[in-house]
Protein backbone atom coordinates (compact mmCIF):
# COMPACT_ATOMS: atom_id res chain seq x y z
CA UNK A 1 0.00 0.00 0.00
CA UNK A 2 2.85 2.30 0.68
CA UNK A 3 6.07 2.08 -0.97
CA UNK A 4 9.32 3.85 -0.82
CA UNK A 5 12.99 3.69 -2.55
CA UNK A 6 15.57 5.07 -1.58
CA UNK A 7 13.85 7.97 -0.88
CA UNK A 8 15.69 11.23 -0.09
CA UNK A 9 15.37 14.96 1.14
CA UNK A 10 17.69 17.66 1.32
CA UNK A 11 17.23 21.03 2.76
CA UNK A 12 19.77 23.33 2.04
CA UNK A 13 23.01 21.73 3.05
CA UNK A 14 21.13 19.43 5.86
CA UNK A 15 20.10 15.89 4.76
CA UNK A 16 16.58 15.17 7.04
CA UNK A 17 16.04 11.97 5.37
CA UNK A 18 18.68 9.69 3.19
CA UNK A 19 17.82 6.70 0.64
CA UNK A 20 15.03 5.23 2.84
CA UNK A 21 13.31 2.04 1.63
CA UNK A 22 10.40 0.29 3.25
CA UNK A 23 7.00 -1.26 2.16
CA UNK A 24 4.12 -0.58 4.21
CA UNK A 25 1.74 -3.75 3.02
CA UNK A 26 -2.84 -3.53 2.66
CA UNK A 27 -4.10 -3.43 6.64
CA UNK A 28 -0.67 -3.16 8.28
CA UNK A 29 0.47 -1.04 11.06
CA UNK A 30 4.31 0.40 10.52
CA UNK A 31 5.76 2.77 12.81
CA UNK A 32 8.89 4.96 12.46
CA UNK A 33 10.69 4.79 15.22
CA UNK A 34 13.61 7.99 15.50
CA UNK A 35 14.83 10.43 17.80
CA UNK A 36 14.02 13.98 17.12
CA UNK A 37 15.37 15.12 13.78
CA UNK A 38 15.59 11.37 12.78
CA UNK A 39 13.21 12.40 9.19
CA UNK A 40 10.06 10.88 10.55
CA UNK A 41 7.94 14.16 9.50
CA UNK A 42 9.87 14.54 6.77
CA UNK A 43 9.18 10.94 5.41
CA UNK A 44 5.46 11.73 5.93
CA UNK A 45 5.51 14.72 4.28
CA UNK A 46 7.28 13.34 1.16
CA UNK A 47 4.68 10.23 1.07
CA UNK A 48 1.79 12.97 2.02
CA UNK A 49 3.11 14.82 -1.18
CA UNK A 50 3.34 17.88 1.06
CA UNK A 51 6.72 18.05 0.11
CA UNK A 52 8.84 16.66 -2.94
CA UNK A 53 11.64 14.04 -2.88
CA UNK A 54 14.99 15.32 -3.39
CA UNK A 55 15.65 11.91 -5.02
CA UNK A 56 14.16 8.31 -4.92
CA UNK A 57 10.47 7.55 -5.64
CA UNK A 58 6.96 6.46 -3.86
CA UNK A 59 4.37 4.84 -4.15
CA UNK A 60 1.15 5.74 -2.44
CA UNK A 61 -2.31 3.52 -2.38
CA UNK A 62 -1.06 2.48 -5.88
CA UNK A 63 -0.69 6.46 -6.73
CA UNK A 64 3.26 7.60 -7.63
CA UNK A 65 4.32 10.41 -5.50
CA UNK A 66 4.87 13.39 -7.46
CA UNK A 67 2.79 12.52 -10.40
CA UNK A 68 -0.62 11.99 -8.96
CA UNK A 69 -0.34 14.34 -6.03
CA UNK A 70 -3.77 15.44 -5.84
CA UNK A 71 -5.25 12.12 -6.29
CA UNK A 72 -3.09 10.57 -3.37
CA UNK A 73 -4.09 13.74 -1.03
CA UNK A 74 -7.73 12.50 -1.69
CA UNK A 75 -6.86 9.20 -1.13
CA UNK A 76 -4.96 9.20 2.50
CA UNK A 77 -5.68 11.31 5.99
CA UNK A 78 -2.87 12.50 7.80
CA UNK A 79 -2.94 13.70 11.48
CA UNK A 80 0.11 16.30 11.36
CA UNK A 81 2.18 16.57 14.29
CA UNK A 82 0.24 19.41 16.04
CA UNK A 83 -3.47 18.97 15.84
CA UNK A 84 -3.60 22.75 13.51
CA UNK A 85 -7.56 23.51 14.15
CA UNK A 86 -9.43 26.44 13.30
CA UNK A 87 -9.89 27.63 17.64
CA UNK A 88 -13.11 30.04 16.94
CA UNK A 89 -14.61 27.09 15.04
CA UNK A 90 -16.59 24.54 16.40
CA UNK A 91 -15.70 20.68 16.17
CA UNK A 92 -18.84 20.45 13.84
CA UNK A 93 -17.72 23.42 11.91
CA UNK A 94 -14.22 21.91 11.53
CA UNK A 95 -15.11 19.01 10.18
CA UNK A 96 -17.90 19.99 7.72
CA UNK A 97 -14.99 22.10 6.45
CA UNK A 98 -12.70 19.26 5.62
CA UNK A 99 -15.53 17.03 4.36
CA UNK A 100 -15.92 19.39 1.78
CA UNK A 101 -12.62 20.03 0.80
CA UNK A 102 -12.65 16.20 0.62
CA UNK A 103 -15.63 16.27 -1.95
CA UNK A 104 -17.91 14.67 0.55
CA UNK A 105 -21.53 15.06 -0.43
CA UNK A 106 -24.04 17.10 1.42
CA UNK A 107 -25.93 13.89 3.40
CA UNK A 108 -22.50 11.97 3.98
CA UNK A 109 -20.96 15.08 5.72
CA UNK A 110 -23.84 14.91 8.00
CA UNK A 111 -23.90 11.26 8.68
CA UNK A 112 -19.65 11.28 8.62
CA UNK A 113 -19.31 14.31 11.33
CA UNK A 114 -21.83 12.75 13.65
CA UNK A 115 -19.89 9.68 13.54
CA UNK A 116 -16.65 10.65 14.11
CA UNK A 117 -17.64 12.82 16.71
CA UNK A 118 -19.62 10.62 18.41
CA UNK A 119 -17.02 7.62 18.17
CA UNK A 120 -14.30 10.08 19.87
CA UNK A 121 -16.77 11.30 22.44
CA UNK A 122 -16.83 14.65 20.96
CA UNK A 123 -20.82 14.72 20.24
CA UNK A 124 -21.72 16.81 23.57
CA UNK A 125 -19.58 20.03 22.22
CA UNK A 126 -19.88 19.96 19.26
CA UNK A 127 -20.67 23.37 18.78
CA UNK A 128 -18.67 24.96 21.02
CA UNK A 129 -15.30 26.89 19.83
CA UNK A 130 -12.39 24.24 19.96
CA UNK A 131 -10.48 27.04 21.86
CA UNK A 132 -11.91 25.97 24.94
CA UNK A 133 -10.85 22.23 24.43
CA UNK A 134 -8.16 20.16 26.20
CA UNK A 135 -4.94 19.17 24.42
CA UNK A 136 -6.55 15.62 24.17
CA UNK A 137 -10.23 16.54 22.76
CA UNK A 138 -8.07 18.48 19.97
CA UNK A 139 -5.96 15.72 19.68
CA UNK A 140 -9.25 13.47 19.06
CA UNK A 141 -10.79 15.99 16.79
CA UNK A 142 -7.52 16.01 14.22
CA UNK A 143 -7.85 12.44 13.95
CA UNK A 144 -11.22 12.58 12.97
CA UNK A 145 -10.85 14.90 10.50
CA UNK A 146 -7.93 12.27 8.82
CA UNK A 147 -10.85 9.64 8.74
CA UNK A 148 -14.01 11.57 7.58
CA UNK A 149 -13.13 10.62 4.15
CA UNK A 150 -12.15 6.81 5.37
CA UNK A 151 -9.06 6.70 3.63
CA UNK A 152 -7.51 3.22 3.53
CA UNK A 153 -3.95 5.06 4.07
CA UNK A 154 -3.57 6.77 6.99
CA UNK A 155 -0.59 8.67 8.10
CA UNK A 156 -0.46 9.34 11.80
CA UNK A 157 2.55 11.52 13.27
CA UNK A 158 2.51 11.74 16.99
CA UNK A 159 -0.83 10.43 17.40
CA UNK A 160 -0.40 10.08 21.46
CA UNK A 161 2.05 13.33 22.27
CA UNK A 162 1.89 15.25 24.71
CA UNK A 163 -1.21 13.27 26.10
CA UNK A 164 -2.14 12.42 29.37
CA UNK A 165 -2.37 8.40 29.85
CA UNK A 166 -6.40 8.20 29.29
CA UNK A 167 -6.35 10.47 26.07
CA UNK A 168 -3.16 8.30 24.86
CA UNK A 169 -4.99 4.85 26.19
CA UNK A 170 -8.21 6.00 23.83
CA UNK A 171 -6.58 7.00 21.05
CA UNK A 172 -4.33 4.19 20.28
CA UNK A 173 -7.35 2.05 21.32
CA UNK A 174 -9.32 4.07 18.23
CA UNK A 175 -5.74 3.21 16.12
CA UNK A 176 -6.21 -0.43 16.91
CA UNK A 177 -9.71 -0.24 15.75
CA UNK A 178 -8.62 1.59 12.74
CA UNK A 179 -5.94 -1.46 11.98
CA UNK A 180 -9.01 -4.21 12.89
CA UNK A 181 -11.02 -2.29 9.66
CA UNK A 182 -8.16 -3.23 7.38
CA UNK A 183 -6.83 0.13 7.21
CA UNK A 184 -2.59 0.69 6.34
CA UNK A 185 -1.55 2.72 8.64
CA UNK A 186 1.74 4.83 9.44
CA UNK A 187 2.74 5.62 12.56
CA UNK A 188 5.45 7.93 13.62
CA UNK A 189 5.80 8.04 17.38
CA UNK A 190 8.44 8.44 20.54
CA UNK A 191 5.97 6.25 22.06
CA UNK A 192 7.87 2.65 22.35
CA UNK A 193 5.17 1.37 24.43
CA UNK A 194 2.99 2.44 21.86
CA UNK A 195 4.48 1.30 18.85
CA UNK A 196 5.16 -2.12 20.57
CA UNK A 197 1.58 -2.49 21.34
CA UNK A 198 -0.05 -1.38 18.22
CA UNK A 199 2.88 -1.65 15.27
CA UNK A 200 3.45 -5.22 13.12
CA UNK A 201 6.58 -4.07 12.27
CA UNK A 202 8.85 -1.01 12.79
CA UNK A 203 11.29 0.94 11.16
CA UNK A 204 13.88 2.23 13.10
CA UNK A 205 15.41 5.78 11.69
CA UNK A 206 17.59 8.47 12.25
CA UNK A 207 17.90 9.99 8.68
CA UNK A 208 18.87 6.43 7.15
CA UNK A 209 16.75 3.43 7.69
CA UNK A 210 18.39 1.29 10.21
CA UNK A 211 16.31 -1.40 10.41
CA UNK A 212 12.85 -2.94 9.73
CA UNK A 213 11.23 -5.30 11.40
CA UNK A 214 8.50 -6.89 14.07
CA UNK A 215 9.23 -5.88 17.76
CA UNK A 216 10.29 -9.78 18.51
CA UNK A 217 12.36 -10.11 15.19
CA UNK A 218 14.21 -7.00 16.28
CA UNK A 219 14.56 -8.43 19.86
CA UNK A 220 15.85 -11.82 18.70
CA UNK A 221 18.23 -10.55 15.97
CA UNK A 222 19.81 -8.03 18.01
CA UNK A 223 19.66 -10.39 22.23
CA UNK A 224 18.84 -13.90 20.42
CA UNK A 225 15.73 -15.78 23.02
CA UNK A 226 16.18 -16.63 26.18
CA UNK A 227 14.40 -18.14 29.09
CA UNK A 228 14.51 -17.18 32.75
CA UNK A 229 14.08 -20.00 35.13
CA UNK A 230 13.93 -18.93 38.69
CA UNK A 231 14.64 -21.88 41.13
CA UNK A 232 14.53 -22.84 44.92
CA UNK A 233 18.27 -23.31 45.92
CA UNK A 234 19.78 -23.17 42.01
CA UNK A 235 22.92 -26.45 42.31
CA UNK A 236 25.95 -26.27 40.13
CA UNK A 237 24.43 -30.38 38.85
CA UNK A 238 21.03 -28.71 37.97
CA UNK A 239 23.11 -25.90 35.95
CA UNK A 240 25.05 -28.35 34.24
CA UNK A 241 21.80 -30.36 33.74
CA UNK A 242 20.19 -27.76 31.45
CA UNK A 243 23.80 -26.95 30.04
CA UNK A 244 23.82 -30.29 28.31
CA UNK A 245 20.18 -30.09 26.55
CA UNK A 246 21.54 -29.69 22.65
CA UNK A 247 19.27 -26.62 22.10
CA UNK A 248 20.68 -24.50 24.69
CA UNK A 249 23.82 -22.70 23.76
CA UNK A 250 24.96 -20.82 26.98
CA UNK A 251 23.60 -20.29 30.15
CA UNK A 252 23.97 -17.41 32.54
CA UNK A 253 23.51 -17.92 36.33
CA UNK A 254 22.20 -15.08 38.62
CA UNK A 255 21.82 -16.79 42.42
CA UNK A 256 18.93 -19.04 42.15
CA UNK A 257 18.15 -17.65 38.58
CA UNK A 258 19.56 -19.30 35.51
CA UNK A 259 18.93 -17.69 31.99
CA UNK A 260 19.39 -20.12 28.48
CA UNK A 261 20.27 -18.80 25.64
CA UNK A 262 17.93 -20.92 23.27
CA UNK A 263 15.69 -20.71 19.83
CA UNK A 264 11.89 -21.39 20.85
CA UNK A 265 11.95 -20.64 24.11
CA UNK A 266 8.27 -21.21 23.90
CA UNK A 267 8.45 -24.50 21.73
CA UNK A 268 10.90 -25.86 24.33
CA UNK A 269 10.36 -24.77 28.05
CA UNK A 270 8.88 -28.06 28.90
CA UNK A 271 12.29 -30.02 27.80
CA UNK A 272 13.85 -27.68 30.48
CA UNK A 273 11.54 -27.88 33.13
CA UNK A 274 11.71 -31.74 32.87
CA UNK A 275 15.30 -32.21 32.86
CA UNK A 276 15.42 -29.31 35.70
CA UNK A 277 12.76 -32.01 37.86
CA UNK A 278 14.96 -35.01 37.13
CA UNK A 279 17.60 -33.53 38.22
CA UNK A 280 15.71 -32.50 41.34
CA UNK A 281 15.28 -28.85 41.02
CA UNK A 282 12.10 -27.09 42.37
CA UNK A 283 11.30 -24.79 39.52
CA UNK A 284 9.64 -21.64 40.69
CA UNK A 285 8.59 -19.61 37.21
CA UNK A 286 9.81 -19.82 33.87
CA UNK A 287 9.38 -16.96 31.75
CA UNK A 288 10.74 -15.79 27.81
CA UNK A 289 12.83 -13.15 28.54
CA UNK A 290 12.15 -10.52 26.61
CA UNK A 291 14.18 -7.46 26.60
CA UNK A 292 11.86 -4.06 26.13
CA UNK A 293 11.86 -2.18 22.92
CA UNK A 294 13.26 0.83 24.49
CA UNK A 295 16.83 -1.60 24.77
CA UNK A 296 16.15 -2.65 20.92
CA UNK A 297 15.64 1.10 20.12
CA UNK A 298 18.76 2.39 21.98
CA UNK A 299 20.85 -0.22 20.92
CA UNK A 300 19.88 0.41 17.29
CA UNK A 301 19.74 4.56 17.58
CA UNK A 302 22.64 4.57 19.80
CA UNK A 303 24.75 1.47 19.38
CA UNK A 304 24.29 1.03 23.26
CA UNK A 305 24.55 -2.56 24.58
CA UNK B 1 -10.51 24.54 -10.38
CA UNK B 2 -13.16 22.40 -8.14
CA UNK B 3 -16.04 25.01 -7.02
CA UNK B 4 -17.17 23.23 -4.02
CA UNK B 5 -13.62 23.37 -2.69
CA UNK B 6 -13.46 27.21 -3.23
CA UNK B 7 -17.11 27.29 -1.83
CA UNK B 8 -15.94 25.63 1.10
CA UNK B 9 -12.85 27.63 2.18
CA UNK B 10 -15.45 31.02 1.06
CA UNK B 11 -17.37 29.72 3.80
CA UNK B 12 -15.15 29.09 6.47
CA UNK B 13 -13.06 32.50 5.96
CA UNK B 14 -16.63 34.37 6.64
CA UNK B 15 -17.63 31.96 9.55
CA UNK B 16 -13.90 32.89 11.27
CA UNK B 17 -14.67 36.39 10.52
CA UNK B 18 -18.23 36.17 11.88
CA UNK B 19 -16.37 34.94 15.15
CA UNK B 20 -13.71 37.74 15.38
CA UNK B 21 -15.04 40.78 17.17
CA UNK B 22 -11.74 42.42 16.73
CA UNK B 23 -11.92 41.90 12.88
CA UNK B 24 -14.87 42.95 12.78
CA UNK B 25 -14.67 46.13 14.29
CA UNK B 26 -11.26 46.88 12.02
CA UNK B 27 -13.66 46.06 9.35
CA UNK B 28 -16.96 48.52 10.38
CA UNK B 29 -15.13 51.11 11.22
CA UNK B 30 -13.68 52.90 8.48
CA UNK B 31 -16.64 52.38 6.23
CA UNK B 32 -18.79 53.95 8.97
CA UNK B 33 -16.03 56.86 9.73
CA UNK B 34 -16.15 57.49 6.00
CA UNK B 35 -19.91 57.34 5.59
CA UNK B 36 -20.79 59.31 8.18
CA UNK B 37 -18.26 62.18 7.48
CA UNK B 38 -19.67 63.53 4.40
CA UNK B 39 -23.15 64.75 6.13
CA UNK B 40 -21.09 65.87 9.43
CA UNK B 41 -18.81 68.14 7.07
CA UNK B 42 -21.73 69.60 5.46
CA UNK B 43 -23.61 70.40 8.31
CA UNK B 44 -20.51 71.63 9.96
CA UNK B 45 -20.04 74.06 7.08
CA UNK B 46 -23.36 75.32 7.09
CA UNK B 47 -24.22 75.92 10.50
CA UNK B 48 -20.43 76.87 12.02
CA UNK B 49 -19.23 79.94 11.18
CA UNK B 50 -16.71 80.11 8.45
CA UNK B 51 -14.48 81.81 6.48
CA UNK B 52 -15.94 83.11 2.97
CA UNK B 53 -14.57 80.79 0.19
CA UNK B 54 -13.04 83.05 -2.99
CA UNK B 55 -13.92 81.34 -6.14
CA UNK B 56 -10.15 81.28 -6.92
CA UNK B 57 -9.67 78.09 -4.07
CA UNK B 58 -11.62 76.02 -6.16
CA UNK B 59 -11.04 77.72 -9.62
CA UNK B 60 -9.03 74.50 -9.99
CA UNK B 61 -12.07 72.29 -10.24
CA UNK B 62 -14.68 74.77 -11.30
CA UNK B 63 -11.94 75.05 -14.69
CA UNK B 64 -12.30 70.93 -15.36
CA UNK B 65 -15.91 71.62 -15.14
CA UNK B 66 -17.00 74.25 -17.56
CA UNK B 67 -21.21 73.39 -17.57
CA UNK B 68 -20.92 74.10 -14.09
CA UNK B 69 -20.83 78.09 -14.89
CA UNK B 70 -24.60 78.65 -13.33
CA UNK B 71 -23.06 77.13 -9.82
CA UNK B 72 -22.76 79.80 -7.34
CA UNK B 73 -19.53 79.74 -5.35
CA UNK B 74 -20.96 77.86 -2.09
CA UNK B 75 -22.37 74.89 -4.66
CA UNK B 76 -18.91 75.06 -6.22
CA UNK B 77 -17.90 74.31 -3.37
CA UNK B 78 -20.09 71.76 -2.13
CA UNK B 79 -19.75 69.80 -5.20
CA UNK B 80 -15.91 69.89 -5.10
CA UNK B 81 -16.05 68.68 -1.35
CA UNK B 82 -18.87 65.48 -2.06
CA UNK B 83 -16.73 64.46 -5.40
CA UNK B 84 -13.87 64.59 -3.13
CA UNK B 85 -15.48 61.83 -0.59
CA UNK B 86 -17.20 59.87 -2.94
CA UNK B 87 -13.10 59.27 -4.83
CA UNK B 88 -11.93 58.79 -1.15
CA UNK B 89 -15.12 55.87 -0.75
CA UNK B 90 -12.39 53.80 -3.38
CA UNK B 91 -10.06 53.94 -0.43
CA UNK B 92 -12.20 51.33 1.45
CA UNK B 93 -11.81 48.43 -1.31
CA UNK B 94 -8.50 48.83 -0.78
CA UNK B 95 -7.53 48.62 3.02
CA UNK B 96 -10.42 46.48 4.42
CA UNK B 97 -9.43 43.06 2.58
CA UNK B 98 -5.70 43.94 3.10
CA UNK B 99 -6.69 43.73 6.89
CA UNK B 100 -9.19 40.38 6.59
CA UNK B 101 -6.25 38.80 3.72
CA UNK B 102 -3.61 39.70 5.96
CA UNK B 103 -5.15 37.53 8.81
CA UNK B 104 -6.28 34.65 6.96
CA UNK B 105 -3.26 33.65 5.39
CA UNK B 106 -1.55 34.48 8.02
CA UNK B 107 -4.11 33.50 10.78
CA UNK B 108 -3.31 29.65 8.95
CA UNK B 109 0.97 30.41 9.78
CA UNK B 110 0.04 31.00 13.43
CA UNK B 111 -2.50 28.45 14.73
CA UNK B 112 -0.69 25.90 12.29
CA UNK B 113 -3.52 24.97 10.67
CA UNK B 114 -1.89 25.10 7.04
CA UNK B 115 -0.42 21.80 7.15
CA UNK B 116 -4.07 19.49 7.66
CA UNK B 117 -5.60 22.42 5.02
CA UNK B 118 -2.54 21.91 2.31
CA UNK B 119 -2.84 17.41 2.98
CA UNK B 120 -6.10 17.78 1.71
CA UNK B 121 -6.43 17.39 -2.11
CA UNK B 122 -7.15 21.43 -2.43
CA UNK B 123 -4.86 23.01 -4.92
CA UNK B 124 -2.76 26.47 -4.67
CA UNK B 125 -5.11 28.24 -6.60
CA UNK B 126 -8.13 27.32 -4.80
CA UNK B 127 -7.29 27.95 -1.57
CA UNK B 128 -5.90 31.63 -2.51
CA UNK B 129 -9.15 32.53 -4.74
CA UNK B 130 -11.51 31.39 -1.58
CA UNK B 131 -9.43 33.15 0.69
CA UNK B 132 -8.90 36.43 -2.02
CA UNK B 133 -12.96 36.43 -2.87
CA UNK B 134 -13.97 35.57 1.00
CA UNK B 135 -11.84 39.11 2.05
CA UNK B 136 -13.17 41.21 -1.03
CA UNK B 137 -16.58 40.26 -0.61
CA UNK B 138 -17.02 42.51 2.72
CA UNK B 139 -14.68 45.02 1.11
CA UNK B 140 -17.24 45.42 -1.88
CA UNK B 141 -20.21 45.24 0.24
CA UNK B 142 -19.07 48.05 2.66
CA UNK B 143 -17.98 50.04 -0.41
CA UNK B 144 -21.20 49.72 -2.04
CA UNK B 145 -23.11 50.41 1.72
CA UNK B 146 -21.02 53.30 2.06
CA UNK B 147 -22.28 54.44 -1.54
CA UNK B 148 -25.70 53.74 -1.40
CA UNK B 149 -25.91 55.53 2.44
CA UNK B 150 -23.66 58.79 0.35
CA UNK B 151 -25.68 59.06 -1.94
CA UNK B 152 -29.53 58.43 -0.38
CA UNK B 153 -29.14 60.99 2.17
CA UNK B 154 -27.12 63.74 0.18
CA UNK B 155 -30.83 64.98 -1.34
CA UNK B 156 -31.78 66.11 2.37
CA UNK B 157 -28.42 67.45 2.95
CA UNK B 158 -27.34 69.72 -0.13
CA UNK B 159 -28.25 73.18 -0.29
CA UNK B 160 -29.84 72.92 -3.93
CA UNK B 161 -31.29 70.10 -5.92
CA UNK B 162 -28.72 71.19 -8.86
CA UNK B 163 -25.81 70.08 -7.13
CA UNK B 164 -27.39 66.37 -5.96
CA UNK B 165 -28.11 66.54 -9.79
CA UNK B 166 -24.22 66.91 -10.66
CA UNK B 167 -23.37 64.30 -8.50
CA UNK B 168 -25.41 61.78 -10.59
CA UNK B 169 -22.80 60.62 -12.77
CA UNK B 170 -22.33 57.36 -14.12
CA UNK B 171 -19.02 57.65 -12.97
CA UNK B 172 -19.97 56.78 -9.71
CA UNK B 173 -22.25 53.80 -10.37
CA UNK B 174 -19.10 52.53 -12.39
CA UNK B 175 -16.40 53.33 -9.52
CA UNK B 176 -19.02 50.93 -7.48
CA UNK B 177 -19.50 48.45 -9.30
CA UNK B 178 -16.42 47.67 -11.17
CA UNK B 179 -13.61 49.81 -10.15
CA UNK B 180 -14.57 48.90 -5.92
CA UNK B 181 -14.30 44.77 -6.47
CA UNK B 182 -11.05 45.36 -8.75
CA UNK B 183 -9.43 47.72 -6.13
CA UNK B 184 -9.96 45.03 -3.63
CA UNK B 185 -9.04 42.52 -5.88
CA UNK B 186 -5.96 44.20 -5.94
CA UNK B 187 -5.12 44.73 -2.81
CA UNK B 188 -5.61 41.28 -1.28
CA UNK B 189 -3.81 39.85 -4.26
CA UNK B 190 -0.92 41.67 -2.77
CA UNK B 191 -1.89 40.86 0.72
CA UNK B 192 -1.85 36.91 -0.24
CA UNK B 193 1.57 37.32 -2.09
CA UNK B 194 3.75 39.38 0.57
CA UNK B 195 1.56 37.20 3.83
CA UNK B 196 3.35 33.94 1.92
CA UNK B 197 6.16 35.41 2.70
CA UNK B 198 6.00 36.91 6.10
CA UNK B 199 4.83 35.90 9.21
CA UNK B 200 3.21 39.27 10.72
CA UNK B 201 0.27 40.67 9.38
CA UNK B 202 1.71 44.12 10.62
CA UNK B 203 4.15 43.71 7.72
CA UNK B 204 1.57 42.86 4.66
CA UNK B 205 -1.43 45.81 5.88
CA UNK B 206 2.22 48.19 5.36
CA UNK B 207 1.70 48.11 1.68
CA UNK B 208 -1.63 49.48 2.42
CA UNK B 209 0.11 52.49 2.65
CA UNK B 210 2.07 52.02 -0.98
CA UNK B 211 -1.47 50.80 -2.45
CA UNK B 212 -3.69 54.03 -1.52
CA UNK B 213 -1.44 56.43 -3.04
CA UNK B 214 -2.53 56.01 -5.95
CA UNK B 215 -6.37 57.19 -4.88
CA UNK B 216 -4.80 59.76 -2.88
CA UNK B 217 -3.09 61.00 -6.10
CA UNK B 218 -6.54 60.96 -7.75
CA UNK B 219 -8.07 63.51 -4.89
CA UNK B 220 -4.81 65.80 -5.05
CA UNK B 221 -4.61 66.37 -8.83
CA UNK B 222 -8.51 66.93 -8.65
CA UNK B 223 -7.69 69.41 -5.64
CA UNK B 224 -5.50 70.86 -8.07
CA UNK B 225 -6.77 71.33 -11.09
CA UNK B 226 -5.00 68.64 -13.03
CA UNK B 227 -7.59 65.90 -14.07
CA UNK B 228 -11.03 65.47 -13.32
CA UNK B 229 -12.24 61.55 -11.99
CA UNK B 230 -14.79 61.59 -15.01
CA UNK B 231 -15.65 58.05 -16.94
CA UNK B 232 -13.28 58.15 -19.39
CA UNK B 233 -9.97 58.18 -16.81
CA UNK B 234 -12.45 55.64 -14.47
CA UNK B 235 -12.75 52.92 -17.26
CA UNK B 236 -8.87 53.41 -18.63
CA UNK B 237 -8.06 52.84 -14.69
CA UNK B 238 -10.23 49.74 -14.37
CA UNK B 239 -8.71 48.14 -17.06
CA UNK B 240 -5.15 48.94 -16.02
CA UNK B 241 -6.27 47.36 -12.23
CA UNK B 242 -7.43 44.13 -13.56
CA UNK B 243 -4.59 43.86 -15.79
CA UNK B 244 -2.27 44.57 -12.70
CA UNK B 245 -4.79 42.51 -10.40
CA UNK B 246 -4.00 39.09 -12.57
CA UNK B 247 -0.44 39.44 -12.87
CA UNK B 248 0.03 39.46 -9.28
CA UNK B 249 -2.66 37.29 -8.93
CA UNK B 250 -0.88 34.90 -10.82
CA UNK B 251 2.48 35.99 -9.10
CA UNK B 252 1.00 35.36 -5.59
CA UNK B 253 0.00 31.32 -6.98
CA UNK B 254 3.81 31.00 -7.48
CA UNK B 255 5.14 32.74 -4.60
CA UNK B 256 2.95 30.14 -2.12
CA UNK B 257 5.50 27.45 -2.43
CA UNK B 258 3.93 24.93 -0.06
CA UNK B 259 7.29 23.25 0.76
CA UNK B 260 8.91 26.48 1.41
CA UNK B 261 5.65 27.68 3.91
CA UNK B 262 6.02 24.15 5.65
CA UNK B 263 9.04 23.85 6.59
CA UNK B 264 10.60 27.35 7.12
CA UNK B 265 7.74 29.13 8.74
CA UNK B 266 7.91 28.48 12.67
Amino acid sequence: MIRAEGLSKQFGGFVAARDLSFEVKPGEIFALLGPNGAGKTTTVRMLACLIGPTSGQAVVAGLQVGRQDDAIRARIGVLTETPGLYEKLSPAQNLRFFARLYGLDAARIDSQVARYLEMLGLSARRDEPVSGFSKGMRQKLAIARAMLHEPQVLFLDEPSSGLDPEAARVVREFIAELRDEGRTILLCTHNLDEADRLADRIGVIKQRMIEVGTADALRRRLYGSSLAVRLRGATDAQVAAVRALAFVSDVTRRGDELLLAMPEPARTAPDVVRELVRAGADVVSVVEERRSLEDVYLTLVDGRP
Amino acid sequence: MNLSRLAAVVGKEFLEMRRNRLLLWTIGLPPLALTLLPPAILLAVRYLPAQEVSPEEISGFAKLVPQLTSFSTDELMELFLLRTFLTIFLLLPLVLPLTIAAHSIIGEKQLRTLEPLLSTPITTAELLLGKSLAAVAPAVVATWLAYAVFFSTMPWLVSTPQVYRALLEPTWLLAAVALSPLLSLLSVSCGVAISARVNDPRSTQSVSVLLILPVISVVAGQAVGWFLLDLRLLCVGSALVALVDAAILYAGVLLFDRETILTRWK
